[in-house]
């Protein structure tokens, strides 16, 4: 009995300890009252599915990213963070300057509403071209333009994935 | 422990001075003290393209800005800080890296040293552009004066939602301004609020609303107009008043027509009479003239041309038909014999009609009766009119014609009755309107039926 009871004092306590800071989220969400995302944020998604319209030969597989980041429930400002982090990739493509302006927006406007408060080192995003481990063997085959292609397809993916939790967190927020 | 307080305190007070004369400054003093270098700034967004401006001054127009510069940081997309532009006494830096979310850092710096700094949000200072193209158009048909006018801020993405005011004064009257705010790019103002026959000033700014704040505009370019004169209390429009006349006087001919016209064709047609048996059968029938004679006497009807008829025939035709081919009197004698030439509108046709063969037969029995003259003479059938009646008076003329005819002096003449009676016979179906019955026992009764019928007129 005795022994028993030690288990519990020093086993469990720590077990909760080191999981607390993995299920909970360092990120606060500011931009809760929908002003911000609805007169910036939301410019801009707008303005780059304008300038995106006209391309929309994408494949209807949803890369292996979305897999392992979606926007659950109680998750929703971790996926935000990792997509805005993500969207930082594309400003080094070789892209217009008005695109990659509104990429920015997007970006560091969704940042700047979390308020995260963990300024963890941003780990080494993988490349795009890790993101989809599967097509490595296919990134050997398919020429430049047929990754820059897939790349685009896959921002444009990641883009309505943003806006689709963005507004979920907003009407849930009306909700309450 | 005396002298140790009494040591503290000397040595309190000592900072206390030494800390106060380093910034103090009272009564005007200011020649140690530092120059106030607050500033205020403003924001334009979207002034060229996707570029922003930022605008910022001194507080204090007497600030020697030489060496001074401004800077932000924060807020920007870009890491780092951003430096602004001087232009004269004006610091400003156009581009297109402000986040807008967020506060944003401004800095007043001598060379690399931050002299001030303050936090301000981008979207929260932003000064629209004026509006424009300000037009005042008079609606005569609705009285009123409909403002319109137009900014830039129409076609932009991020300051769309303004609050625009409208301000408006009589030229004479200076400070008499009138304010309107409204949302929408369009006024309508009242001309009875306003002074008849009187120049009048407006202008409009425009101020952020929503999301993004900030300061009014500067105002548009002045637009001027004048009011109308006012109009008479008892004028009105031509047409209307010309209208007004035209109906005034249709309405009164149409009255007196209603009132002339009621008995004779109105209420007959509104308020029709019954019909009255009685006199309505006195309107059929025609009444007779006064010097009509009327009789059974055979001796009334002598100048009378009666013809037997065969059918409808016109009477002039016959007529004409007979003198080219009998002598009168024979015909006259003939209808005698016959007696049926005297007849009223309701003569049947079939009535005591003998075919000229028939009668010629008779003829020939007459001559040789004796009556030379008669034979070769057929007599056509004809039938008589009532006018025959008016003629009565020529009656004892046709038979003194039938009496003295040509070579008929010694001719006998069978009375009329026995061929009335023949003819009577050869019909048998004649109608029982028969007015000319033999001259025998039934003329009394006859004549009571006429007269009878007269006398119910």
């Amino acid at each position: 009995m005795f022994h028993v009871s030690f288990r519990y004092i020093f086993g469990i306590p720590p077990l909760i300890l080191v999981l607390l800071p993995v299920a909970s989220s360092d990120c606060e969400i500011e931009g809760k009252s929908g002003e911000e995302y609805q007169h910036v944020i939301m410019v801009s998604l707008n303005d780059l599915d304008r300038i995106r319209e006209n391309d929309s030969n994408c494949l209807n597989n949803e890369p292996n990213f979305f897999k392992k980041h979606s926007c659950d429930d109680d998750k929703e400002a971790t996926f935000l963070k990792t997509a805005a982090r993500k969207l930082k990739q594309f400003l080094k493509m070789n892209i217009h300057e008005e695109f990659k302006l509104h990429l920015s927006i997007v970006s560091q406007g969704t940042l700047k509403l979390l308020n995260c408060t963990r300024k963890d080192k941003e780990k080494k995003q993988p490349s795009l071209g890790e993101v989809q481990p599967t097509k490595n063997l296919e990134e050997k085959k398919s020429s430049k333009g047929q990754k820059k292609q897939d790349e685009m397809c896959f921002l444009m993916i990641l883009l309505e994935k943003i806006k689709t939790c963005w507004n979920k967190i907003l009407s849930g927020t009306k909700e309450h | 422990m005396t002298i140790l307080g009494i040591a503290f305190g000397i040595v309190f007070c000592l900072l206390r001075v030494v800390s106060g004369e380093s910034g103090y400054a009272q009564n005007g003093d200011l020649e140690d003290a530092e120059p106030d270098y607050s500033f205020s700034c403003y924001s334009q967004l979207e002034v060229n393209g996707s570029q922003h401006l930022l605008r910022c001054a001194f507080d204090d127009p007497d600030v020697n800005s030489t060496h001074l510069g401004f800077e932000i940081c924060d807020g920007l997309l870009v890491a780092g800080c951003l430096n602004f532009i001087k232009l004269q006494e004006i610091y400003f830096i156009e581009t297109n890296k402000f986040l807008l979310i967020g506060d944003s850092k401004i800095c007043v710096k001598l060379g690399q040293r931050i002299l001030t700094c303050r936090k301000m949000n981008i979207v929260h200072i932003v000064k629209p552009e004026a509006p424009f193209d300000v037009r005042v158009i008079y609606r005569e048909e609705a009285n009123d004066f409909v403002v319109t006018f137009n900014t830039s801020h129409l076609q932009k993405k991020y300051v769309k939602n303004l609050i625009h005011e409208v301000a408006y004064h009589q030229e004479k009257n200076e400070h008499d301004w009138m304010h309107v705010n409204l949302s929408s790019t369009k006024l309508t103002l009242l001309q009875r609020k306003l002074q008849p026959d009187a120049m009048y000033e407006i202008k409009v700014r425009s101020i952020p609303t929503d999301y993004y704040k900030g300061f009014w505009s500067e105002w548009s370019p002045s637009f001027h107009f004048r009011t109308p004169e006012a109009k008479g209390p008892g004028k009105m429009e031509p047409v209307l008043l010309i209208i007004s006349i035209l109906s005034f006087f249709s309405v009164a001919v149409m009255v007196i027509l209603a009132g002339v016209l009621w008995k004779k064709r109105i209420k007959p047609i509104v308020w029709p009479s019954l019909p009255d048996h009685k006199k309505t059968l006195e309107q059929l029938c025609k009444k007779p003239k006064k010097n009509l004679t009327v009789s059974f006497n055979p001796e009334s009807f002598l100048d009378c041309q009666i013809h037997k008829v065969d059918g409808i025939q016109a009477r002039d035709e016959v007529e004409s038909f007979l003198q080219d081919t009998f002598p009168a009197q024979l015909e006259e004698s003939e209808k005698q014999r016959l007696g049926g030439g005297v007849q009223c509108p309701n003569w049947p046709s079939k009535h005591a009609v003998i075919t000229p063969k028939t009668f010629r037969g008779d003829a020939s029995l007459r001559c040789l009766a004796g009556n030379v003259s008669v034979c070769g003479t057929p007599v056509l059938p004809s039938s008589r009119s009532p006018e025959c009646r008016e003629g009565g008076k020529n009656g004892p003329h046709v038979y003194q014609g039938l009496l003295l005819g040509p070579g008929t002096t010694n001719a006998t003449l069978h009375p009329p009755f026995p061929f009335q009676s023949e003819i009577l016979t050869l019909n048998p179906a004649a109608q029982g309107q028969l007015l000319l019955t033999p001259l025998g026992s039934n003329q009394e009764e006859a004549y009571v039926t006429m007269s009878s019928f007269y006398q119910n007129q």
